[in-house]
């Protein structure tokens, strides 16, 4: 019995002996400790956090134009008659929900990446549900944010069943701690979530090198569909992806903090969105607990460095 | 040193003061309501009161009338709520076991009423201990009465039990010993029974003592107390039936005079008599604290509770002191446990209206309108329509679904479809909406998990919240919700991990 249980089950000892860092201390040591509720707006609003960005000089996928009141939705065709692709995204979404990409566009017709033709009135319809607040954290009405697309680089390509992965980074104290990119599979949809069979593959923070790589608990070699070796992946531009989570916490004042970020290919790594909630599932893909990474920080790692120093002082120790 | 005492006085430390207080507040609130309020701690709706009526029926013979009647004391079986007398032109005065009449002469014939009104003191704890009585005077017996008691206390112990039952068992016997009809009077009577029984008790050095009683049944009138024998024996008085030796008193049965004073002294009157009756009615328990409350002097606070509201808000009161225990399963589920439920006290809602619908009845329906609500909502997702309108398209449709299913119900003559109006419809529509778009994002396997974690989380409530004697004491103490607050408070600075993680991050233990 005792044995059975084991199996299936951890003790609480034996999640603190390896520094797991449960979603309730999550919750009350770090998020309410070093969150002010009042800059929560600053990463939970895209437009808000893409103006702070562009302040801080982060590059972000550029603005096309947002989307606040119902009648404006038929601007819609104006602001992308320029461009072939574009995003649409819900300005208060979480966890990718409600993006809408599409690759390329005519009078009439919307075509997304994967093949899937809309016509005008589906990409109408989904606006329109953005800004009644579908995906919006609270329900709340939101507005729709229209972004340029970002030119992916391709070194991902094969790593991910659909859609292009991106690098989470998790910041504590202004300090790049753990990081991880999740890869789509065929099990979950497209999306990439690991609950939902998403790969998770844990990045060495100071190097961007594959840790260790998970889907559904279980480590892994290979992905699944692409059969792409996920044991050599390695970020190039590594210490951009760290020097723009670094800069996070001075633009968001936030000392518990996810960032997203992506690599095109002709801008370099440029951050999609920040999180004030990261999730930690990081701790799964890495194989590492967060909290004995947190404590490290709390004890021995130099407060008031800039950024730059910052990132030197996790590339080195 | 201040520095030192701010990281002692943490919020888990204030919380716990205030935790350590409120448990005393409300420990003492407990005590106060149970002493002097009667409050008990089984849900006792009703509370049934006796009225004793005694009767006293005389003819004045021109003197000075004083009556003197034997009364009941509050016993720990029963208290007494109410007691007044019906005697037109008399001086009353009710002492502890006596009522004292008393006016100028007069002629013919009087009545006089006496009136109690007992109620049942259920919850009554321990015996008030009776002072031990003095060793009895033995009885003057001739040498000839002397054998005869010899022979009946050697043929007493024959029979069964201790030595009261043995001899009220062999004065009993049928047919009679030819040594017991000769050691009793002509006419054989409880009383003289009685009288002779305590005789050899004496005789034994055991002092007893007469006790006259009344059986309390319904609708009984006109009839005279009962006689029992008391006798102390072992350190305490034990309480004989004089027909069949039981010991103890007997159910529904108050003694009102005990020992060698008279039921009903009469100076200045004749062929008196007495006659009882008795009569129960029922009561609200809560009326009965204010009652119980006035005679402990503790009248204001009660007029100033809640429990002396109309009953109309009593009952809406009543409902509302169990949210805070069913809130409290909720954020253990959360937080404790971590179940993932739709939305927050959606599962709570769920299982209030399980309570009023029953289980089966509220299960079944709730899954019918989950079931057809989903399935009218996947017709509505291929129409695209706006949020606010389809959510309210939603509502509509399960205030149609609850519509037919009460009329097809009726029809059918089953109590499922009534079930159905106590839903709360707009929870029921967002349910709906939740579900299905995580069936749209997730799919069915999430979306169906996380109705039913926010199943299994209502039913935890519900299991909590339809116990009728936890409802009762949420109500009857409801201090117990300020000490409720502070452990929902408490739970808010718990960093454990939770029950779901001890799975969740099973694979990052070797």
């Amino acid at each position: 019995m005792f044995k059975w249980l084991s199996k299936y089950f951890a003790t609480p000892s034996q999640l603190r002996k390896a520094g797991i860092l449960g979603m309730n201390r999550r919750n009350f040591k770090f998020i309410a400790k070093y969150n002010k509720r009042n800059l929560y707006p600053l990463v939970d609003d895209k437009v808000q956090t893409k103006e702070l960005a562009q302040k801080f000089g982060i590059t972000t996928p550029r603005l096309i134009g947002t989307i606040e009141y119902q009648h404006e939705a038929k601007n819609l065709k104006d602001m992308v008659k320029d461009g072939e692709s574009f995003v649409i995204k819900p300005a208060h979404g979480s966890g990718g929900k409600g993006v809408l990409v599409i690759k390329s566009h005519d009078e009439n017709t919307f075509t997304t990446p994967s093949g899937r033709v809309l016509s005008y009135k589906e990409v109408y319809q989904h606006i329109s549900n953005t800004l009644s607040g579908l995906y919006s954290l609270g329900g709340q009405y939101d507005t729709a944010v229209i972004e340029e697309m970002v030119n992916f680089s391709h070194i991902f390509d094969n790593y991910s069943y659909q859609g292009i992965p991106d690098v989470r980074i998790i910041i504590y104290r202004g300090y790049p701690v753990m990081a991880m990119t999740r890869l789509a599979t065929a099990a979950s949809g497209g999306r990439a979530n690991l609950h939902q069979g998403a790969v998770g593959v844990g990045l060495d923070i100071k190097s961007g090198k594959t840790l260790k790589a998970v889907m559904r608990n279980q480590p892994i070699t290979h992905h699944p569909d692409t059969n792409a070796d996920l044991t050599q992946i390695e970020v190039p531009f590594w210490t951009e992806h760290l020097l723009i989570a670094a800069k996070a916490y001075e633009m968001t004042g936030l000392g518990y903090l996810g960032a997203d970020i992506v690599l095109d290919a002709d801008k370099g790594p440029m951050m999609l969105e920040l999180n004030a909630r990261p999730g930690l599932a990081v701790q799964i893909a890495n194989g590492i607990g967060l909290s004995k990474v947190l404590k490290k920080v709390d004890k021995y790692y130099p407060k008031r460095l800039s950024p730059e120093e910052r990132v030197a002082y996790v590339l080195t120790h | 040193m201040l520095e030192r005492l701010k990281s002692f006085v943490t919020i888990r430390f204030v919380l716990t003061l205030c935790l350590i207080a409120s448990c005393l507040f409300a420990g003492y609130k407990i005590y106060y309501k149970v002493k002097y309020w009667g409050f008990s701690f089984a849900p006792h709706e009703r509370t049934d009161i006796w009225t004793i009526e005694a009767d006293v029926n005389f003819t004045a013979n021109g003197e000075p009338i004083k009556i003197s009647l034997a009364k009941p004391q509050s016993s720990n079986e029963y208290k007494i709520l109410d007691e007044d007398i019906v005697a037109p032109g008399y001086k009353t005065k009710i002492d502890k076991d006596r009522v004292i009449l008393s006016t100028a002469a007069r002629e013919g014939e009087q009545n006089v009423y006496y009136r109690i009104l007992l109620f049942d003191n259920q919850d009554a704890k321990g015996k008030t201990a009776a002072p031990a009585p003095q060793a009895p005077e033995k009885p003057i017996y001739s040498e000839q009465e002397k054998a005869i008691a010899e022979e009946i206390l050697s043929l007493a112990s024959k029979q069964s039990g201790d030595l009261p039952q043995q001899l009220i068992r062999l004065f009993n016997q049928v047919p009679p010993e030819p040594t017991v009809t000769a050691f009793l009077p002509m006419k054989k009577t409880t009383k003289n029974v009685a009288e002779n029984i305590s005789k050899l008790l004496a005789y034994k050095g055991i002092a007893s003592r007469m006790a006259r009683g009344i059986k309390l049944e319904e609708e009984k009138t006109a009839f005279s107390p009962d006689l029992m024998l008391e006798a102390y024996l072992n350190g305490r008085w034990k309480l004989y039936d004089l027909t069949t030796g039981k010991i103890g008193l007997p159910k529904d049965f108050i003694i009102i005079q005990r020992g060698g004073t008279s039921l009903l002294d009469i100076a200045g009157g004749e062929d008196s008599s007495i006659k009882f009756s008795v009569l129960k009615s029922v009561t609200n328990t809560f009326n009965l604290a204010g009652k119980r409350a006035k005679l402990s002097n503790e009248q204001q606070a009660y007029d100033h509770s809640i429990y002396n509201l109309p009953v109309n808000q009593q009952s809406a009161i009543k409902w509302l002191m169990v949210f805070p225990l069913a809130i409290l399963v909720i954020a253990v589920v959360r937080n404790f446990v971590g179940l993932k439920t739709m939305g927050t006290f959606t599962p709570m809602l769920i299982a209030m209206a399980l309570v009023k619908t029953g289980l089966g009845a509220g299960l079944l329906c709730f899954v019918i309108i989950m079931g057809l609500g989903l399935l009218i909502r996947a017709l509505f997702s291929k129409l695209n329509l706006l949020l606010v309108p389809r959510i309210s398209a939603v509502v509509v449709c399960v205030i149609l679904i609850i519509q037919y299913m009460t009329e097809i119900s009726y029809r059918f003559d089953s109590d499922i479809g009534t079930a159905a109006s106590f839903f709360p419809i707009i929870i029921m529509a967002w349910v709906i909406e939740r579900a299905s778009i995580t069936w749209e994002e997730e799919g069915a396997f999430n979306a169906c998990r996380e109705i039913i974690y926010s199943l299994i989380a209502a039913l935890a409530t519900y299991v909590i919240i339809c116990n009728e004697t936890i409802r009762y004491i949420m109500f009857a103490f409801n201090e117990l919700n300020i000490v409720l607050l502070f452990l929902i408070m408490m739970l808010g600075t718990y960093t454990g991990y939770r029950l779901t993680e001890l799975k969740r991050f099973r694979p990052l233990v070797k």
